[in-house]
């Protein structure tokens, strides 16, 4: 009788577990069957694959005229010149030459296209996979992968995002962003000068005080509550909370990725992906540059270039990029033909074409994906949908891409509903 | 504020009685589809009084609601708090067997105190309130909460951020502050909802040139416009959000796909916002696309070759004074219930078909009745927290059918903690700046979505600030100056939960002061318990 409450339970439509059922089974005591310690078993070892992925995203979203796609010479290719990179036959726009130097590691998609050219909708597009329709919240794709390939008992966060971002929408608190503001110190509120004693007693007590309340009629809110307590708890005292600080890199590191905001966050992304944390998401602000483009761009470039070579380099000299998914993008790409607003010119948004890049986890570096034509109006080879963006990113994750999600009114949903794996991108 | 007749619009009357007769025929003949024999000639354009400044629209609108209908039979409607307890209980059927028990003094003027107030009453307060033995202690209670100043702050800071919370507004463009004021101001003072909505619908924001980035943002009704970004588009889907619960924004772009709003009739609303003529961008091809004329949601039609002014009032005036737009009056009931009972009727912003609404019979009569009563805000609370259903213990309910058996418990907004921990300890603005910030949430979600986040956790458990207050509190020295362990407790759960402990509490509470060393250690232990527990954060 229990093996059938715990093929209910453990086991949906499609025979496949799920961990809300998991941890209602343990909630029946239920845990140390057999079944249950299978189960546990291959999921232990599907985290042991370590993948993890690395988004620095380009809020406001980047044009791709001035990124992997220039035009020079075009009527719509304005002042950006285009260089050389490691990678024969494969140029970009001249603010990039430290990307350009490991190009080799890298695979650009220069034909996306997309749907949304607002920026709340085309960042949930490009963050969850689906189109902002109906009430329906999609999870941050983050928040997918910690609940994929993360370690429900971690004592730190699964997904943590320096910057906000999205939320984990119906999937709950469980995989929810950690968010910190400044890259390189401890995230807020961690550390107590109350001893470890001291501690245990208030936690002990403040759980009886809990219980009276539950009975009282805040089950859920009590349930939740005492979740988030024991998570803050083991995050307090977690030898792995020193990821999120320099402890033990060197000053020459700290400059490699550059003394500034987004490179000591990719600094502290590589450190936290090391620590065992499968996604972590890097914000850049100002890309929407409507006006003043081209300033603008010599000014934003300069950042994202040296921190973004930088971890290629670094993930890849410690053996870490062949599991590590790193993508940089923005909502969508912006007009080809320059604006005439004032002061200078700028780009409006565009969202017919626009590119992006990935590298690592299984892709094949050095080649360039679909083709605009001269003054980069249209494709002219290969259009890339958002879903085969999301096809690609499950299979360097090894994440099922057609796998059901359960929205809180227990409507199933894909993961990603429709698109293939973009043709050539894993070699 | 809406008055019958003023001295300026007895200068010209023609004209006014001209407009208002336009309107108001509009407005009461929407449904019947009577043919027009004019319809080929073009009409000539209006010749109206400038509709400039805020009291002149004020005064027209005054004028169509004196026609209301319903207003007038509204002296002669009652509808009392019994009357409502009645008809859910009948709503309800075999369910409300299952409803729990009502609640203690203790438990309600916490609830009440925090519902109207966002604030704990204090120990004395409680402690007379206990012992009063007059049977309307409750309602009388309820009326003192009213009157406020932290009424009308706590509500206007609700309104403020439902408007603010997604709006992608350049933050130099707008200024929710005025906006909060002004709705502060418009509470206190008791304005009616529909003048309320009225002056930020039909609000016209012009840019002062002489101020770069100025719109008159401080004047507050202009705030919500802002909000929209002045966008046509946005102030239909954010106006049939706020002021009528529908959610039609996905209209934008495609017929909705569960509800009968179709695409065109977003446009159409969008068009009525729209200073100029409006064109609806084509689905398959965004370089095309076709004029649309306005129209307001259930096909009422502005008079052709209105200025944009005039138009917004008009807008004002179809989503207010139309009566058979009863979504404006239902959605504040709406969220008003939601935010005292801890479900809606319907999901506050969302509203899909109107037949997913629960109980709908009740909300409906609430509605009209908040019509018939002048749309008076005070008037919704007053019935609601009367009532049985406000006054019942709280539950956490699964199913729909157990809705309003119970108050479900519902997790207190930022604002109301930060209160809670400043009536703990006292006020510390950046501490108050870091609560804003870790305890956000969306005003428009139900209270079952919301969720918490280990931030939270971990400033109410470590923040540095927030540690030193404790141990350096009043509190605290009020609490060690008590000899008797008995009492400490007592008073303890007084000040930071707002009632007297349990016994089990009463007896574990003392235990742990006796078995600790430092009783100073120790008074602090049970203070950061206490402002660590789920019930601090929750109404109960």
């Amino acid at each position: 009788m229990q093996s059938d409450a715990l093929l209910h339970l453990n086991l949906n439509r499609r025979g496949q577990f799920t961990r809300r059922n998991f941890l209602q089974a343990a909630a029946l005591g239920v845990a140390g069957s057999p079944l249950l310690s299978q189960i546990q078993l291959n999921a232990a070892e599907m985290k042991k694959q370590g993948r993890a992925c690395i988004l620095l995203w380009l809020a406001g979203a980047p044009s791709q005229l001035e990124t992997w796609d220039p035009k020079p010479g075009s009527p719509n290719g304005g002042e950006t010149k285009k260089i050389q990179t490691q990678t024969p036959g494969i140029e970009i726009a001249h603010y990039w030459p430290k990307i350009a130097s490991v190009m080799n590691d890298i695979a650009l998609i220069r034909s996306m296209t997309g749907k949304e050219a607002a920026h709340e909708r085309g960042t949930y597009h490009l963050h969850t996979g689906h189109r902002m329709l109906g009430i329906e919240k999609f999870p941050h794709f983050g928040s997918v992968v910690a609940r994929e390939l993360g370690d429900p008992n971690s004592d730190i966060p699964n997904f943590v995002s320096i910057g906000q971002t999205l939320s984990s929408g119906f999937l709950g608190v469980q995989v929810a962003p950690f968010i910190i503001d400044r890259p390189g110190q401890l995230p807020d509120n961690v550390t107590s000068d109350a001893s470890a004693a001291r501690q245990r007693r208030r936690l002990a007590l403040l759980s009886q005080q809990e219980r009276d309340f539950a009975r009282a009629g805040a089950e859920v809110l009590v349930q939740e509550q005492s979740k988030l307590y024991q998570k803050a708890s083991m995050m307090m005292t977690s030898p792995r909370l020193k990821a999120f600080e320099f402890d033990g890199e060197s000053e020459d590191m700290q400059t490699a990725y550059g003394k500034n905001q987004l490179g000591q966050g990719l600094l502290v992304a590589r450190r936290l992906v090391e620590a065992g944390v499968p996604f972590v998401e890097v914000r850049s602000n100002g890309w929407d540059m409507h006006s003043s483009i081209f300033r603008n761009m010599e000014r934003r470039a300069a950042d994202v270039d040296q921190g973004l070579s930088q971890l290629l380099t670094d993930l890849k000299s410690r053996g870490l990029l062949e599991k590590t998914l790193v993508l940089c993008m923005g909502e969508f790409g912006r007009t080809p033909k320059i604006n005439a607003r004032p002061p200078a010119p700028g780009r409006d948004h565009w969202v017919r074409n626009f590119n992006l890049l990935m590298a690592g986890a299984g892709i094949k570096g050095g080649q360039a994906i679909g083709k605009t034509d001269e003054n980069g109006q249209e494709i002219t080879d290969n259009p890339v949908q958002v879903e085969d963006l999301f096809q690609s990113m499950c299979k360097a994750m090894g994440i099922n891409a057609d796998m059901e999600l359960h929205t809180p009114i227990g409507r199933p949903v894909r993961l990603v509903d429709g698109g293939a794996v973009i043709k050539g991108l894993f070699g | 504020m809406l008055q019958r007749g003023s001295s300026s619009l007895r200068k010209r009357p023609h004209q006014w009685i001209t407009l208002v007769a336009l309107i108001c025929l509009t407005l009461l003949a929407t449904s019947s589809a009577a043919p027009r024999k004019n319809t080929k000639k073009k009409l000539p354009p209006l010749n109206l009084p400038p509709l400039k400044t805020q009291e002149q629209k004020m005064q027209l609108l005054g004028y169509i609601r004196q026609n209301m209908p319903t207003l007038r039979q509204g002296s002669r409607v009652s509808f009392s708090s019994q009357d409502l307890d009645k008809a859910l209980a009948l709503e309800l059927g075999d369910t409300a067997s299952q409803a729990a028990p009502l609640i203690d003094d203790e438990t309600f003027i916490r609830r009440a105190s925090l519902d109207l107030t966002g604030t704990l009453p204090s120990a004395e307060k409680i402690k007379t309130f206990v012992a009063d033995q007059n049977s309307n202690k409750r309602s009388d209670y309820i009326d003192e909460l009213l009157e406020t100043e932290a009424y009308a702050r706590k509500w206007a800071r609700y309104w403020t951020s439902v408007i603010f919370y997604e709006s992608e507004a350049n933050k130099r463009r707008v200024n929710p502050e005025a906006l909060e004021d002004w709705l502060a101001e418009q509470f206190r003072k008791g304005a009616p909802w529909d003048y309320i909505t009225v002056m930020l619908i039909s609000a016209t924001p012009e840019r002062n040139k002489k101020k770069k980035n100025d719109y008159g943002q401080d004047y507050g009704p202009n705030n919500f416009v802002l909000a929209c970004e002045n966008k046509s588009t946005e102030l239909a889907s954010e106006t049939a959000r706020i002021f009528m619960g529908i959610s039609i924004q996905c209209a934008e772009c495609h017929d909705h796909p569960f509800d009968n709003w179709k695409r065109i009739q977003f446009h159409e609303l969008a068009a009525f916002f729209h200073p100029y003529t409006y064109k609806m961008p084509s689905q398959e091809d965004p370089t095309v696309s076709t004029v649309v004329k306005p129209r307001f949601l259930l096909g009422e039609k502005p008079y052709e070759n209105m200025k944009s002014d005039a138009r917004r009032v008009s807008i004002a005036a179809y989503l207010a004074y139309n009566p058979q737009n009863y979504w404006f009056a239902r959605s504040y009931v709406n969220r008003i219930w939601s935010e005292l009972i801890g479900d809606g009727f319907y999901d506050v912003d969302s509203l899909g078909p109107d037949g997913d609404v629960v109980h709908k019979p009740i909300v409906n009569r609430i509605a009209a009745n908040f019509r018939y009563k002048d749309f008076d805000p005070k008037w919704v609370f007053r019935l609601i927290m009367n009532s049985q259903v406000y006054q019942r213990e709280m539950r956490t309910m699964d199913s729909p059918s157990e809705l309003f058996t119970a108050i479900r418990p519902a997790r207190l907004r930022p604002d109301v903690v930060a209160n809670s921990v400043a009536h703990v300890i006292g006020e510390y603005p950046q501490l108050r700046k870091e609560i804003d910030t870790v305890f956000d949430m969306n005003p428009s979600l139900p209270q079952s979505t919301l969720e918490g986040s280990i931030q939270q956790a971990l400033l109410l458990m470590n923040q540095r600030e927030l540690q030193q207050a404790l141990s350096q509190s009043e509190l605290k020295q009020k609490l060690l100056g008590i000899r008797s362990n008995e009492e400490l407790v007592q008073s303890l759960y007084l000040n930071v939960l707002a009632r007297n402990p349990t016994p089990d509490e009463l007896q574990r509470n003392v235990s742990y002061l006796q078995s600790s060393e430092k009783r100073d250690e120790a008074v602090e232990d049970l203070l950061w318990v206490l402002v660590n527990c789920t019930e601090f954060r929750t109404k109960r």
